[in-house]
């Protein structure tokens, strides 16, 4: 870890939540009040599988000899979720020529790309595209980057483009194995991962040395701990997912029980909340290093670019949840065929390890580690960067909930946050 | 032709007409502001809060009362923590705001314009970041708490302010401070002194003048500044979010909650109407209570 640069700003990882959300929230509830009376009956075109998870079947491959790229490619990603350069990599905000990724791209392919950080929150950029999806007419993306429940839930509704393996060899070969096989999207006929994360548990060891307490190894350790000391995650699935775990519940979604499951994950934590536990962004690393919070529930890649000595990521022995951030192309996409071509882009190691040299997630990309060494000696043994064989069997996901199931988990959520 | 149609409407007349439109057509923006971006908003809110359904399926108006007696029955921690923080921070700032504009008004001589700078200089920062400063001032090691923990050794080490409802109040109070001191200063500002001296000739001493002539002169400017504190601190989310826990949250976040985590976008919009009902009752009653004729005259 020692060798890792230090980013200017920690604090500016993709899962900054409150700042902006809270603003971009009132946008997305316009937009529902806006978009003028639901539509009853979708368009035939559009199948809506039940029960979901289900793979549409993907269009057939249509026989067009060699399609031209078209642009300007529309891209829709997280905040500081590329690799920037320049005042942009302070910054962690995009500006036009601050990506060599996107100028490499443009210049390969001869397209224009706007790529913009629209992104801050899952739900909220979901509020904003679905009245287009739901009425069959374009988003106006041609490229989004959405986490793997959300994912699942788009292609469930038929509301993705079907990706023409034959334009993405890069990412049919360089996928990694551990990252095949979702349940949602068998084939990887709409999707492919952008980049994923762990959530587990974090802590600073100094501080917890001069605290003189013990570096909590699993969750029950972390749950022992002094509440008032204590800080958990304040996307519900992260929090719910380790807590599934805790109690030694499957965080499979497909399980039939899930309701009471959530429940009991909820009854689990409501005394930590009366004793003072709190929930956190990535603000958890000022508490750190504040004293404020001895151990809390983390992300990898915050942990991962954190320069901060004695900041440590530990995979709970219950598990660890693994979410994926993925790349899909909206229906009604105007420019696919780019979108392809940037999605094989993105799949070619040279260039995998050059975003991950920055953003410190957890790569996709097959063949990155051997890349990554050039670029940052050491970053291809960060089992944050590349997690070992033993960290990828304690995976767990937490992908797909019916729309009752979600409900039930806001609800919950929100009662043990107070909001 | 045109020229003789011209020629039909002396130029004078022209102009008397539009002098009679003159304060319509000055009121038309802000009119027009008002009617896009409140009126219509809040109609439109109106009905979502009589809606169901969700955003899969979208939201139908079914005139269902459910997201009225949601807001009305299950959040009454929330509402409790609102009315209280509100309450407590507004008298605070009156308290800690009232000697302040008092002291700019009569003793502010050639500063007076510093002084009111200084007490909107804070207002150059963004409302976001001085709340964040506020978690660095009150925490464990903060500069506050660490001087008293560790150089003059009066509280145990133990001891926390932040993500407690002193943190979320002092955070309310500080940031809503200047909405109390600028109406009072404005209102102070106004009295003639004439009637102060007029308060010493009877033979009023300084305490029976403050009570009997100044306080009262300055009721107009008590009731602006309670009503621009209390209002904003009583829908704040933000302290109670950076400053607060899970048990401090007020009902600006349960809104939050509503429309962004489980885009719940009836029960926000019902809890946002009861908020706003609220707190016009509130401000009639107190109106009556304080008398409307001496806030106008």
């Amino acid at each position: 870890m020692a060798t890792e640069p230090q980013r200017f700003n920690p604090d500016l990882t993709r899962r900054r939540f409150l700042q902006g959300t809270a603003f971009a929230g009132v946008a997305a509830f316009l937009a529902a009040c806006t978009s003028g009376a639901p539509e009853s009956n979708p368009p035939a075109s559009i199948s809506i599988p039940t029960p979901p998870p289900a793979t549409p079947t993907p269009a057939p491959a249509s026989p067009t000899p060699v399609p031209s790229p078209t642009g300007p490619l529309k891209f829709a990603n997280w905040p500081a979720y590329i690799d920037l350069t320049g005042k942009a990599y302070d910054t962690g905000e995009y500006t036009k020529g601050s990506s060599p990724t996107i100028e490499q791209f443009k210049k390969a392919i001869g397209v224009d790309v706007d790529y913009v950080e629209a992104i801050e929150d899952n739900k909220t950029f979901y509020a904003k595209i679905q009245p287009q999806l739901q009425a069959g007419t374009p988003t106006g993306w041609d490229l989004i980057v959405i986490t793997d429940w959300l994912a699942a839930k788009v292609i469930s509704k038929g509301w993705a483009e079907a990706i023409d393996h034959g334009n993405v060899p890069n990412a049919v070969n360089n996928l990694q194995d551990s990252l095949k096989n979702q349940v949602w999207d068998k084939n990887n006929d709409f999707h492919f991962p952008w980049q994923s994360g762990m959530t587990g548990i974090g802590f600073n060891t100094k501080v917890l040395a001069s605290a003189k307490i013990a570096e909590p190894k699993s969750l029950k350790d972390l749950y022992a701990i002094q509440s008032s000391k204590v800080s958990f995650l304040t996307e519900s699935r992260d929090t719910f997912g380790l807590g599934l775990l805790k109690l030694g519940k499957s965080a499979d979604p497909s399980s039939p029980t899930i309701l009471d499951d959530l429940q009991a994950v909820h009854d689990d934590i409501k005394p930590l909340v009366e004793k003072g536990l709190i929930f956190a962004d990535n603000s958890y690393l000022k508490n750190f290093a504040a004293k404020k919070t001895w151990a809390a529930m983390v992300w990898s890649g915050d942990l991962a670019s954190s320069g901060t000595e004695g900041d440590t990521f530990k995979v709970p022995e219950e598990g660890v949840m693994i979410w994926t951030d993925n790349m899909v192309i909206p229906k009604g996409a105007v420019n696919k065929y780019t979108a392809e071509l940037m999605i094989n882009f993105v799949y070619d190691p040279k260039i995998a390890a050059q975003i991950e040299d920055y953003v410190y997630y957890v790569c996709p990309v097959k063949g990155a580690d051997v890349e990554i060494k050039k670029l940052d000696p050491g970053a291809e043994s960060n089992p944050l960067i590349f997690p070992t064989a033993d960290i990828v069997a304690k995976y767990h996901n937490f992908q797909f909930l019916t729309d009752d199931a979600e409900a039930k988990l806001d609800e919950l959520y929100l009662d043990l946050t107070g909001g | 032709m045109t020229r003789a149609s011209v020629a039909a409407t002396p130029p004078g007349a022209w102009r008397r007409r539009l002098f009679a439109l003159g304060p319509y057509l000055l009121l038309a923006p802000g009119l027009l502001w008002l009617v896009y971006f409140f009126i219509w908003p809040a109609v439109q809110m109106f009905l979502m809060s009589i809606s169901s359904g969700t955003l899969d399926t979208g939201f139908r108006v079914t005139g269902t009362l459910k997201p009225y007696t949601d807001a009305l029955t299950k959040f009454s921690t929330q509402w409790g923590n609102s009315l209280l923080y509100g309450a407590i921070s507004t008298s605070l700032d009156f308290l800690i705001g009232f000697p302040v504009a008092y002291t700019i008004a009569f003793r502010g001589g050639r500063y007076k314009n510093l002084l009111l700078f200084l007490v909107i200089a804070p207002f150059f920062t963004s409302f976001l970041i001085r709340t964040i400063s506020w978690q660095i001032l009150l925490g464990d090691e903060g500069p506050v708490l660490a001087f008293l923990k560790h150089t003059i050794g009066v509280i145990p080490v133990d001891f926390s302010i932040l993500y407690s409802p002193v943190a979320v109040i002092a955070g309310l109070t500080y940031n809503f401070l200047p909405f109390m001191i600028l109406p009072l200063y404005v209102a102070l500002e106004k009295i003639d002194i004439r009637t102060l001296e007029a308060a010493g000739d009877l033979y009023a001493n300084a305490w029976q003048t403050f009570r009997r002539v100044t306080f009262p002169l300055a009721l107009p400017g008590v009731f602006a500044g309670t009503i621009l504190t209390f209002i904003p601190t009583m829908g704040d989310y933000v302290n109670a979010e950076l400053l607060g826990s899970p048990k401090t949250r007020m009902i600006g976040n349960v809104i939050q909650g509503r429309f962004l985590q489980s885009t719940d976008y009836p029960t926000a919009s019902a809890l946002s109407f009861v908020l706003m009902a609220g707190i016009l009752i509130a401000v009639l009653i107190y109106a009556r209570a304080l008398g409307t004729e001496q806030l106008t005259g």
